[in-house]
């Protein structure tokens, strides 16, 4: 080992010393900006993974359309599902809507769907809170829940829909009569998007208010974990006859996960300040260490040593409480991560906001997931930091006469 | 070692000092030569450029003018990194204030001086411990300077100057610090260390008993030093 090294190790653990102050301090602050770091990307990346499965459970990971109305969708789906990476591929039909119960509106969308297919691309299932897939036929709905209370409908309640077939038909002199049907069930998928104003049918229904004929407006396809959509999209791509093309998730919602990910960039350099703030404690702590020291950093001098590794030994103590304090900002961080929701959970029952938690931010349990990327970047932004924080105190000192140091009182 | 066994030569050694729009001209002109395990002790009013004197022989402080070789070697030709690597091996420096290095033991303070030359070998080791043994701290190795009194720290300055076998110590007022009877034990301590490791000591001091004891003497004064 170096004597630079050495003595920077020292200095920062001294033998048989208590663990100075001065270096508890700075190794906090580093620690405390990684821990946050970690903490909320963290909880960012577990949203965004959230909503990420939200958005492919109702929509797919790639949608088929031609941009018109589609007719021989079963040749399609058939086409597609000879593809190893397509796990279900199922026709749906989309739109908007009127619904009114007892003279109260609302203009949800609607997803007409096959149920006995449509299990494989949405977990119909598991968003069911009341009644079952094989309740849907063609005189009945599901209604997503905040819906169904707008509307102030419970199950086995009567709506009326109107299309905007109904309005097509009146500029022809046709009276076409609202479709009254049963409400069969409420859903909620957690995606509050969806949870506020939807409807689901069957294709048939949909076809129907739609007068689609036999026709669908797309396919849904879900693809296994490990397929990228975007690359299965630009293969699809390539093979389809046009105007048939695929479009995927991510490109049906770039918008929105552009922002996500503008939200998860401003806060990592938002909260990169801690781990600035804190190098700035570690640079004014190690100039005074140099200012403090300046008559053994002579000495050091006399003894031979060259003024690039007195300077070393300061940068080092610089890289030290990096390392030292990004490591406890690891494991703090991950802690905090593991023991999330019971953190949570005590200090909704010490405000008493637990309701309000679940009300307002639709959780219970709070998602969580750590990047690697993320990971490393948060380290090599706070080991660097760190260095750098120790490269002004290095300078001083390399810079210090050894003759003038070994003179100051 | 060189021809006649001198180890240290400066010719008309010349130190110049700003001093607000004069310039002080501390060392005029110092003539220097110094035998192999010989001693000799510089006295001189406070101010008249002991320690500067002292610090050029290092090679601490640049030269204005003169020559200086160690062991016939013209240091000037050296780079400031040979010539830093040179001065751990050729000159052990102790001070008035011992500057010891309070985060780390006795012993790591002594080895510390090895360190500078590289990793640190099992000799260097047995070496420490020698050295603690002989100017007597076997059992204080394991203190930190802190726990150590004036004299204790002195020693420890010793044992660290003459760890790397330094062909030179250069003492400026080693017992400054330390009252009478310490003093004088000290200085005891340094002349016979010097004398059993056959290296040559350069003493500066205030007090005249030390000065007599040394093989030569001389007074720095006017810029110049004089042999008595
Ligand atoms: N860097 C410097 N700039 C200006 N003047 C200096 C500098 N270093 C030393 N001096 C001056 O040079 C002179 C000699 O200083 P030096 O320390 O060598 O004296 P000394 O003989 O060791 O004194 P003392 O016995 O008090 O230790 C002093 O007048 C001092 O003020
Ligand atoms: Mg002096």
């Amino acid at each position: 080992m170096s004597w630079y090294l050495y003595l920077a190790l020292r200095q920062l653990f001294p033998a048989g010393k208590r663990f100075p102050f001065i270096t508890l301090v700075s190794v906090a602050g580093v620690m405390l900006g990684v821990a946050v770091l970690i903490i909320v990307l963290g909880v960012m990346n577990g949203f965004g993974e959230e909503i990420r499965r939200k958005v492919v459970d109702t929509q797919g990971h790639l949608r088929v359309e031609s941009g018109q109305i589609l007719y021989r969708y079963q040749e399609v789906i058939a086409e597609l599902e000879q593809r190893p990476e397509v796990v279900a591929a199922v026709p749906y039909a989309a739109g908007m809507v009127m619904v009114q119960h007892a003279n109260r509106p609302a203009f949800p969308l609607v997803q007409g769907i096959d149920p006995a297919a449509e299990q494989g691309v949405m977990p119909l299932d598991d968003f069911l809170i009341y009644g079952r897939p094989e309740d849907l036929d063609d005189d009945s709905v599901f209604l997503s829940v905040f819906l169904a209370r707008s509307l102030g409908v419970i199950p086995g309640g009567e709506v009326e829909i109107y299309s905007p077939l109904l309005l097509e038909r009146l500029r022809q002199d046709e009276i076409l009569l609202p479709r009254s049907v049963r409400v069969a069930g409420l859903f909620e998928t957690g995606w509050h998007q969806i949870d506020e104003n939807t409807v689901i049918t069957t294709l048939r229904l949909m076809q129907d208010l739609y007068g689609l004929g036999d026709g669908v407006h797309g396919i849904k396809v879900r693809l296994r974990d490990r397929d990228d959509p975007d690359t299965v999209v630009a293969a699809l791509n390539r093979e389809l006859e046009p105007p048939l093309r695929a479009i995927s998730w991510l490109d049906a919602n770039r918008d929105f996960l552009f922002i996500l990910q503008l939200e998860k960039n401003v806060l990592f350099f938002l909260l990169l300040f801690i781990v600035l703030v804190s190098a700035f404690a570690i640079t004014s702590s190690l100039l005074i260490t140099v200012v403090r020291k300046t008559r053994e950093i002579g000495l050091l001098g006399a003894l031979g040593a060259r003024p690039w590794q007195v300077g070393q030994c300061f940068c080092l103590q610089g890289l030290f409480i990096g390392i030292c304090g990004t490591s406890l900002g690891f494991a703090f961080g991950f802690l905090a991560l593991h023991f999330r929701n019971d953190i949570i959970q005590t200090f909704a029952r010490l405000t008493q906001s637990e309701a309000a938690l679940v009300r307002f931010y639709q959780f219970s349990v709070l998602p969580a997931e750590t990047d690697p990327r993320d990971l490393f970047l948060i380290a090599a932004a706070s080991l660097v930091i760190s260095t750098l924080a120790g490269l002004i105190p290095a300078w001083r000192a390399a810079r210090l006469d050894p003759t003038e140091a070994l003179r100051s009182e | 070692m060189s021809k006649n066994g001198v180890v240290l030569r400066a010719e008309g050694l010349k130190k110049r000092f700003p001093s607000g729009d004069r310039v002080l001209e501390v060392l005029q002109g110092v003539d220097l030569e110094l035998r192999a395990g010989e001693s000799l002790s510089i006295r001189g009013e406070s101010g008249c450029g002991k320690t500067t004197l002292l610090h050029l022989i290092a090679g601490l402080e640049p030269r204005d003018e003169g020559r200086l070789f160690w062991r016939d070697q013209a240091v000037e030709t050296w780079s400031r990194s040979r010539l830093a690597g040179e001065r751990a091996r050729f000159i052990g420096m102790i001070f008035q204030a011992f500057y010891l290095i309070p985060e780390i033991d006795a012993r790591a303070n002594v080895l510390l001086a090895a360190r500078m030359l590289g990793r640190p070998k099992a000799d260097d080791r047995e070496r420490v411990e020698g050295l603690l043994k002989r100017v007597g701290l076997e059992e204080r190795g394991h203190h930190l300077p802190a726990r150590l009194s004036g004299g204790e720290r002195q020693r420890v300055a010793i044992a660290r100057a003459l760890l790397n076998r330094p062909a030179v110590i250069l003492a400026d007022e080693p017992t400054g610090n330390l009252d009478e009877t310490t003093g004088d034990a000290i200085l005891d301590l340094l002349l016979e260390l010097c004398g059993e490791e056959g290296a040559s000591l350069v003493l500066v001091t205030h007090n005249p008993l030390h000065a007599r004891r040394t093989d030569r003497r001389a007074v720095l004064a006017h810029g110049g030093l004089h042999f008595d």
